[in-house]
């Protein structure tokens, strides 16, 4: 510590958008061996997955497990229903729980928060990274799983699940649709993923809990004489997708789905948010 | 505008259920100075600063920084302000390089242009390529100081800065912040080390238990404090403290020795005394200085407040 100090000057700086501090925390995101560990697996392990399905019985208990042979339409739409089960929520919490939670794990918020950006821009920048980062897995699983899929099985006609058959041609947007409709859940357990990150400040609640509830919500889900509750679960919009497999489409259930995840998302965002605005910054 | 005092904080008070960690005080930093907050630890320093980042929300009370208050500017009240709070805290598994770099991404303006500069300054050029998790707490802290002056500060806050250092670390931790006073810039400084804060500061707030029991000047500061204190250590203490007491000193006695205060000049002519009556001299040193005495004095004392002869209101002199 011996170099000669500069004069100081006047402070005089333009503070940084909200676009500068996106980008700051998307160099961060893609610093961590995680997330590019998890970008790269969401395209191998579809590969592994159809591969291995492709030498095994099919399981016939499954939604479309009795057709992973006979068509590679059929493939993807059965690891959807295993995905949904607990590996989309894993997938849409291994970010965006721990996004917020790290920043206490390491004691920086006070090393950011002493910085030229508000507490809001810090939140949107990390929400909409997380937003962001789980879309980017969720596609590139979906194409892994249609691609290779197509690849390995190849492109027959896919059985419909009231037993019409439908042909290669219209299979191929029916299942992209298919997968499309993850899209809701998977923010809405985004937004669930970053309130338990923001309110426990523990990373491992923060990716841990969005699966056990998952969970949870399919168990109650199950049980009869739950109707009404059951649309407001934030597991059952993964299931909408069956409508549009049917010889006579139905799209309300997608349309309640995302309605439901969309206020999933928004309670949440909205919680989480005034949460962090009012918390005292001690630890660290 | 020049009169606008660098900080500002006016009957401060913040509490935690039940703990009031700052009790309605008033700090006023002008600019320019070098200004310590001197406290134990859980004197209420750190809570007072998080408070001057926004960090934390006070219950009552005002706080301007260069006459910008969160309330009313939010995140702007920061502008020309730098500092840590505690030891400073970065992402491990990156270089410290790599962590000045997103720090001045959150600072704009020319931030990002100055990291060379400030690595060099904090003398972290060598290792800036390492990871920060790799680094020594020393080096840390130097980080620390660097992604401050990344902000090109006016106000430049540091929470005991010296702390965990070795004492050459120490020595340059002081020699630097010394130099960036003597650059024009304002410094808040907060230690529990009475002399770091001697050393370095123009003015002091003395904290205890979340109150101020004394602010004002270093020099008012030495005017209050008592006469240094020395350990004689003899082989006849009990003959050494007679000697001491017919030449007017307070004389305690301790477990080693004789704790021995007054005027240097008549604790110089004890130790002659003691050395023509033919006691053999042990010992000889100096205790906490004058000003550490002090300190002592005014944070552990009784609750109620400040040692006889200082004002509770204004920690002045009576």
């Amino acid at each position: 510590m011996t170099a000669a100090v500069p004069a100081v000057a006047p402070a005089a700086r333009r503070r940084p958008g909200t676009a500068t501090v996106l980008r700051w925390e998307a160099t961060k995101l893609a610093a961590q061996v995680r997330s590019r560990a998890l970008l790269i697996g969401a395209v191998v392990v579809p590969i592994a997955v159809v591969l291995i399905f492709n030498t095994q019985l099919p399981p016939k208990d499954t939604i479309y497990g009795r057709h992973i042979h006979t068509s590679g339409y059929a493939v993807p739409l059965f690891v959807l229903a295993f995905a949904h089960q607990w590996v989309l929520p894993l997938l849409a919490a291994l970010v965006a729980g721990d996004i917020f939670a790290n920043e206490d794990q390491h004691g920086t918020w006070k090393t950011i928060l002493t910085r030229s950006v508000s507490r809001t821009q810090i939140f949107w920048a990390k929400t909409l990274t997380a937003v962001g980062f789980n879309l980017l897995v969720l596609v590139l699983l979906a194409a892994s799983t249609i691609t290779t899929s197509l690849l390995v099985v190849g492109s027959q006609p896919l059985p419909g699940l009231s037993g019409q058959l439908i042909p290669a041609g219209h299979a191929l947007p029916l299942v992209i649709a298919s997968w499309a409709t993850a899209v809701a859940p998977v923010l809405g357990f985004t937004a669930l993923a970053i309130l338990l990150s923001v309110v426990t400040r523990n990373p491992t609640i923060g990716v841990a809990s969005p699966v056990v509830l998952g969970m949870i919500m399919q168990l109650v889900g199950s049980l009869g004489g739950l109707n009404k509750a059951r649309r407001l679960l934030l597991t059952t919009p993964f299931e909408t997708w069956h409508g549009l497999l049917t010889a006579h489409p139905f799209h309300a259930p997608v349309t309640t789905g995302v309605i439901v995840s969309a206020g999933w998302l928004v309670v949440c965002l909205a919680i989480a948010y005034l949460y962090l605005r009012r918390r005292d910054i001690t630890g660290g | 505008m020049s009169d606008v005092l660098a900080v500002n904080a006016v009957n401060l008070t913040k509490a935690y259920g039940s703990l009031t960690a700052v009790n309605n005080i008033t700090v006023q930093v002008a600019r320019g100075e070098v200004y310590g907050v001197l406290g134990p630890n859980g004197a209420g320093k750190t809570t007072f600063l998080r408070m001057l980042f926004g960090l934390i929300r006070p219950d009552s009370g005002t706080l301007e920084v260069f006459g910008r208050s969160w309330p009313r500017h939010g995140v702007n009240s920061l502008s020309g302000v730098a500092g840590f709070i505690e030891s400073p805290k970065f992402y491990p598994a990156l270089s410290g390089r790599r962590n000045l770099r997103l720090l001045a991404g959150l600072d704009g303006g020319d931030a990002a242009d100055r990291v060379d500069d400030v690595l060099d300054m904090v003398g972290l050029t060598a290792r800036q390529h390492d990871k920060v998790r790799g680094y020594s707490f020393g080096m840390r802290q130097r980080l620390g100081v660097a992604s401050a002056l990344l902000r090109n500060p006016r106000l430049l806050v540091l929470d005991e800065p010296a702390n965990g250092l070795d004492p050459a670390g120490i020595r340059d931790m002081r020699a630097l912040v010394r130099r960036l006073a003597d650059t024009g810039l304002t410094v808040l400084l907060s230690s529990h080390d009475m002399g770091e804060v001697e050393q370095i500061c123009d003015n002091v707030t003395i904290m205890k238990a979340g109150t101020v029991v004394h602010h004002g000047s270093i020099a008012a500061l030495r005017e209050l404090a008592p006469e240094q204190a020395h350990r004689i250590s003899t082989t006849d203490d009990d003959r050494a403290a007679e000697l001491a007491r017919a030449r007017g000193l307070e004389v305690t006695t301790a477990d080693d020795g004789l704790d021995v205060r007054g005027p240097q000049k008549d604790v110089d002519a004890l130790i002659a005394d003691i050395v023509d009556t033919g006691i053999a001299l042990r010992g000889l040193t100096r205790d906490e200085t004058p000003l550490e005495a002090l300190f002592f004095m005014l944070t552990e004392s009784a609750p109620a407040g400040p040692p006889a002869g200082l004002d509770a209101a204004t920690g002045g002199r009576r």
